[in-house]
């Protein structure tokens, strides 16, 4: 067993955030400060725990061997109800823990977790819930680690569109800015991300036609340094001057206007609500765009792009070196703003290459050269996938079946996958020892029926009524065996191993050096399974599902496992509005209508670790002691 | 603006390929990055047809109306913020923003 005791940078005690500005040299970047922070196991300083986004962490206290001697140690309510995804942060001494609406931020001193070292509770117009159109959940905090003008910096965002930055210290507000709002449907449910001095946002609402986009805000003042489009003119995307150069055929130069008709590209979707991982050595930083709007595919002629695209952007000016558009002319809903996931690894012909590889919602988990754009595989994640018969590596086109497009005046039937994709909003890990994707997977399928409808700035511009079930695999007659997870080897295509869960694993995963793979369940679970076999190794009664992300820290030379519970997201939306029609819910309803007899609402956060070791083992740690005299 | 939708590489599909091709399977391109073919049946562009989705263009132009005025108040918010080194978000109460 080992466990790094000594850290690279000092633990980031109280104390330390006020002096170490003073004390100690300012690197170059602050994003090599993060980067070092990163290399620590103790800390976990990003969504995706480092810009490789890999979830994964060198610890093995916790392994294969003494897994089922993992307890609770400790927990903590957020106090709200309805989703709780992404993954708390941890920094030195201090865990930050983000909620739902109406967002809350806490701080949480990890010598005496009982304590709320403070909290940062946002007023917000309550009308940004009724454009949230997947529940109204958040996806996590961002950290930016200070320099010599300007403390450590913890970033959220806010459904009502706001962006702020506080004092990772004392909670206080240093600035908000809009970025988005919510009367023309736009809200924001993604985490932020800090690359050096900037922090960028993304976007939410293509079903009420919200025109997707990504901006980056200075950390210090707040200032706009760039924003790109999905959709729209060249200039408005931010193309480089060689922007697909390696790949001409992926297309280049006005494709935002000329694939579409007239001014659909105004309201055509293309949002970025997903994840991002960053190459520091490239200076790139990748991400997918989402689907185009409305879902009514015959409002909307021709490739729609850049919706449902691969990008690679330059994080200081936001040109664009490349995009891959997976799903032209989206007729399933396919929001292609999935996990994207970072390794090095040999391809076919023995050239180690830089790739990212990345499970879509069509069912294609793609990885390209992440220097290049260059497909090098497209695998679909599980046979069932029948809206394409493949991907053409050498074209990078999709060759569609036409039996299950979608159209008007039509039912389409038994499209694979669903709406809600075969692999959703779940960050997944990835084990660069044994060169295995773990993915959360969905086993879903749908009918769907468009109809005609307007746009109208605000409200839902969706145009397709859908009916989800579980996919072949699973148990159609029940309603159950509607998830998958699998370990996946980018280069040979093939599945080490998989199993299937009761409902779909729509949290994501982590795996560790001890050998484990966890991951959280909607019926209320956090399981660990042996990464070699699948095996079920552990598991732990949560008081609610789980939709996001396990992590995990060190702190005194124990380590902790930390997973929010707290159900809802798109599969939860039947259970946490109370509604019953099976096509509600933009489907969802129908399909996860088993899933209330399994857990009910829920927020906040359990960790454990071996034996349910913790500051509290000794009891007096944290007593009320009476003052003296 | 009106515009005009792989026509050239539809017909060039459909003589080329035979009847196969006639139905969208998204491997006939116009141009690189240009895929898209209508239905069978169904209209190269839905302007005029029963699937025109008449858009209103005072609604399509509410999006970046509402952008450009949010940026202008981040403006004056950051602009204050910098010459002052206090922060206010009410841009109401910036002297001079308004």
């Amino acid at each position: 067993m080992s466990m790094r005791k000594t850290s690279p940078m000092p633990a980031l005690t109280l104390a330390a955030f006020i002096a170490a500005p003073a004390l100690t040299a300012s690197p170059a970047f602050a994003n090599d400060a993060l980067v070092e922070l990163a290399k620590d196991p103790s800390n976990w300083v990003m969504t995706g725990r480092d810009y490789s986004a890999n979830n994964y962490s060198e610890m093995d206290q916790i392994n294969s061997e003494n897994v089922t001697e993992l307890r609770s140690a400790w927990s903590f309510s957020t106090g709200v109800l309805h989703g709780h995804e992404g993954t708390p942060l941890v920094i030195g001494d201090v865990m930050y823990v983000h909620s739902p609406f109406p967002n809350t931020t806490f701080a949480l001193d990890l010598n005496e977790p009982g304590k709320i070292i403070w909290q940062n509770k946002p007023k917000q117009n309550p009308t940004a819930r009724s454009v949230a159109c997947c529940d109204v959940v958040n996806r996590g905090l961002a950290y930016w680690p200070g320099d010599d003008e300007v403390e450590p910096l913890i970033f959220r965002t806010q459904l009502d569109g706001h962006i702020m930055a506080m004092s990772a210290e004392t909670g206080e507000t240093r600035w908000v800015m809009e970025n988005s709002d919510i009367k023309v449907g736009s809200t924001l449910t993604i985490a932020p991300y800090v690359i050096k001095d900037n922090v960028i946002v993304g976007s939410s609402g293509a079903e009420l036609g919200v025109r997707g986009y990504v901006t980056a805000y200075n950390v210090k003042t707040g200032e706009q340094v760039w924003r790109a489009f999905a959709t729209g003119p060249d200039e408005d995307m931010r193309l480089s001057a060689d922007f697909n150069a390696p790949n001409p055929h992926y297309g280049q130069w006005g494709l935002g206007l000329d694939t579409w008709e007239g001014d659909a590209w105004k309201i055509g979707g293309g949002t970025n609500w997903g994840w991002y991982a960053y190459d520091p050595d490239e200076d790139t930083f990748y991400y997918g765009s989402g689907n185009a709007a409305p879902w009514n595919e015959t409002m909307r002629p021709g490739d729609n792009k850049w919706t449902n695209s691969i990008w690679g952007r330059d994080p200081d000016d936001g040109m664009a070196r490349f995009a891959y558009q997976k799903t032209p002319h989206d007729e399933w809903d396919y929001a292609g703003v999935n996990v994207m996931m970072l390794s090095e690894q040999e391809d076919k012909d023995g050239n180690m290459r830089k790739l990212l590889t990345h499970p879509d919602r069509n069912g294609i988990v793609y990885t390209l050269d992440r220097t290049t754009g260059d497909l090098v595989s497209a695998d679909k994640v599980d046979d069932t996938v029948n809206w394409t018969k493949t991907v053409q590596l050498d074209t990078g086109l999709p060759v569609r079946d036409p039996e299950f497009g979608t159209r008007m005046d039509h039912k389409s039937r038994d499209i694979c996958p669903s709406a809600m994709g075969y692999h959703n909003q779940g960050h997944d890990s990835y084990d660069p020892e044994r060169q295995l994707f773990f993915m959360g997977l969905n086993h879903i399928c749908m009918d769907w029926e468009p109809f005609m409808l307007p746009y109208r700035a605000g409200q839902f511009f969706v145009g397709a009524t859908l009916w989800m079930y579980p996919g072949p695999k699973g148990d159609r007659q029940n309603d159950l065996g509607l998830g998958q997870v699998k370990a996946y080897d980018a280069i040979t295509g093939e599945f080490k191993w998989e199993v299937m869960e009761r409902f779909a694993v729509w949290g994501g995963t982590m795996a560790t050096a001890g050998g484990l793979t966890f991951y959280g369940t909607l019926d209320g679970f956090i399981k660990a399974r042996d990464s070699d076999t699948g095996d079920l190794l552990w598991k732990y009664r949560l008081p609610s599902g789980a939709i996001g992300h396990p992590m995990t820290y060190e702190h005194d030379g124990t380590q902790y496992i930390a997973i929010y519970y707290g159900v809802g997201g798109w599969p939860g939306v039947g259970l946490v509005f109370d509604l019953q029609d099976p096509t509600a819910g933009l489907g969802s309803v129908g399909a996860f209508k088993r899933l209330q007899e399994y857990t009910q609402m829920g927020g906040g956060i359990m960790v454990f670790s071996l034996d349910g070791r913790s500051p509290y083992s000794d009891p007096n740690v944290g007593e009320y002691q009476p003052n003296e005299g | 603006m009106k515009r005009t939708l792989a026509i050239a590489a539809g017909l060039a599909a459909g003589l080329a390929f035979g009847a196969g091709a006639l139905a969208y399977d998204g491997t006939n391109c116009s141009a690189p990055g240009n895929c898209w073919e209508p239905k069978p049946g169904y209209p190269e562009t839905v302007e005029g047809t029963k699937y025109d989705p008449q858009h209103d263009p005072a609604e399509l132009s509410k999006q970046a109306e509402s952008l450009a005025a949010m940026d202008e108040r981040n403006a004056m918010r950051v602009k204050h913020f910098k010459e002052t080194g206090e922060f206010v978000y009410d841009v109401s109460k910036i002297p001079g923003a308004n």
